[in-house]
């Protein structure tokens, strides 16, 4: 019979809980600059979808959050406050458009928000290392202040709730897939059937970004290309009429 | 190819308020130490003695793998410079080790620097990084563009092949303002996809940071300097950035990206400096 594994099973229905679409900090309102490359007929196909998703994958502005992402949850598990801190406004003014550093920053907020509400004063879930969630989510959140960018609250809520670094990377960069290939699927419009034939697909290019976000060196910044989702968003922040907030 | 021992150049160039003779309010060279290639010409000022003119200029003619040029700008408190290049900087092939070039810029309290390079062509089978700070003390203004062409596109190359870095950073008070990375390794398909080049050849961007910026301005310069008929292909885009703007072009033409840059640079020099743009000799 197998024994149950109490501790792992925990984290794992916690990373199914901050992954899953129901998590209340709004990631379905945004689209990342799809909306107008839809509008400018850039984006017409599943296929286009895919592409422009993989291109971003491999070394667009998601490949530098996972980076940023995995550095961290390291420093949040030594508790090095300080770095996590700098890091979060490094990460912060590499959102070059405003909708894209609104949306960031209202994903953070919200989650940190939520993350206040669930872990003060009964400590929810405990990690590996038996430290105690209510404990250090408050002295990080005093030391970030009002301002956390979503990696970095993402980064928090999954190190103080045990969650493997590797689970934690596959969770983001599926959540950011989902969320987006569900704005594709609207805006385009693409079937349903489609819209999660293309998430499949990704599998092995958010996979491989996480692999790549935890092997690489530290001491020098990711190497990734904005150009194209910086214009994207640019665009839509000047288009007429909108579904999404970016 | 070009086939020559690399370099070590430095520039250091300090700018200030001219001391107890002259007209109060006037800017001079303070300091001044160059290695070649690279030089600095004799400053010159069209605008009156309290803005400084100059150009920065690469005696090489161009960069080649194994190069490494360092530039270190200084700006006193309420110094008024904007800095050029006198020609257009080539990135060559490499057989394979990398050139660098590191530009650390400091501008003091309540003072302006303008940097308005020409632009920088960048050889199919380049290896070239580039790593830009800057350091904006408080009321300190910068204002830059830069223009890239990534391929010889004259003569029908495409930068299929070869790696262009650049990280530039933003920083006032000790606060992180705009955090720039970009890594194009040429490929085909970096080439034509729409997160890359989308097929154009040129990427120019034009920052502006220290100037806080209206919500309204945005939408105002983008009505007002974007060409009504632009090239086919060609992307102009806006936004704020924290204490700033910025502005991005990606687009078959280096002529029509600079036509962009220097009409933002004339509808906001204004905004940022409480002055009329004048005509810049080097851009003809």
């Amino acid at each position: 019979m197998m024994i149950p594994d109490a501790e792992g099973d925990r984290a794992l229905l916690w990373l199914l809980q901050l992954a899953s679409p129901a998590l209340p900090v709004g990631g379905y309102a945004y689209s990342e600059g799809l909306e107008a490359l839809v509008a400018a007929g850039d984006l017409a196909t599943a296929a286009d979808l895919g592409t422009w998703l993989r291109g971003e994958l491999a070394g667009g502005a998601i490949a530098l959050d996972l980076a940023m992402l995995v550095r961290q949850y390291r420093s949040i598990a030594l508790g090095d406050w300080g770095a996590v801190v700098a890091r979060d406004r490094w990460l912060a003014a590499t959102r070059e458009t405003e909708e894209l550093r609104t949306q960031s920053t209202q994903m953070g907020r919200s989650l940190s928000q939520l993350l206040d509400q669930l872990f003060q004063p009964d400590p929810a879930p405990r990690s590996p290392q038996g430290q105690d969630a209510s404990t250090s989510w408050p002295l990080l959140h005093r030391a970030l202040g009002d301002r956390c960018t979503w990696t970095t609250a993402f980064a928090a809520a999954a190190a103080i709730g045990g969650v493997g670094i590797e689970a934690m990377g596959l969770a983001y960069g599926q959540g950011w897939a989902g969320n987006l290939v569900t704005a594709a699927v609207k805006a385009i419009p693409l079937g349903q059937t489609d819209g999660q034939r293309i998430l499949l697909t990704l599998a092995g290019a958010i996979a491989a970004a996480v692999e790549n976000a935890i092997a690489q060196p530290e001491d020098r910044a990711p190497d990734c290309c904005t150009w194209g989702l910086s214009l994207a968003s640019m665009a839509h922040e000047a288009q007429y009429a909108r579904l999404f907030r970016s | 190819m070009v086939e020559r021992a690399a370099w070590r150049g430095r520039l250091e160039l300090a700018f200030g308020q001219r001391g107890d003779r002259g007209t109060p309010g006037s800017v001079a060279v303070t300091h001044q130490h160059a290695v070649a290639p690279l030089k600095f010409q004799r400053p010159f000022y069209p605008e009156g003695p309290d803005l400084c003119h100059g150009a920065l200029l690469h005696t090489a003619g161009g960069v080649v793998g194994g190069d490494r040029l360092d530039i270190d700008i200084h700006l006193g408190p309420n110094t008024n410079a904007l800095l050029t290049t006198v020609a257009a900087t080539k990135l060559y092939r490499s057989t394979g080790a990398i050139a660098r070039q590191h530009t650390h810029l400091t501008v003091g309290e309540g003072a302006c620097l303008e940097w308005f390079p020409q632009d920088a062509i960048a050889f199919r089978g380049c290896n070239f990084e580039q790593t830009t700070r800057i350091d904006l003390a408080a009321g300190a203004r910068w204002c830059g563009w830069e223009l890239l062409r990534f391929g010889r596109t004259a003569r029908g190359e495409q930068f299929t092949a070869g790696r262009w870095r650049s990280h530039l950073e933003v920083w006032q008070d000790d606060q992180p303002l705009w955090v720039d990375l970009q890594t194009l390794e040429g490929s085909d398909d970096t080439w034509h996809s729409p997160n890359h080049l989308k097929g154009c050849p040129i990427i120019a961007t034009f920052a502006l940071l220290g100037a806080p910026c209206d919500r309204d301005l945005i939408p105002h310069l983008r009505q007002t300097t974007i060409p009504e008929n632009p090239s086919p292909n060609a992307e102009f885009g806006l936004t704020r950035l924290p204490q700033g703007l910025l502005g991005r072009y990606r687009g078959p033409s280096s002529l029509e990206a600079r036509q962009w840059l220097q009409t933002l640079w004339r509808s906001l020099r204004p905004h940022y400096l409480d002055r009329p743009a004048a005509p810049v000799r080097l851009w003809g």
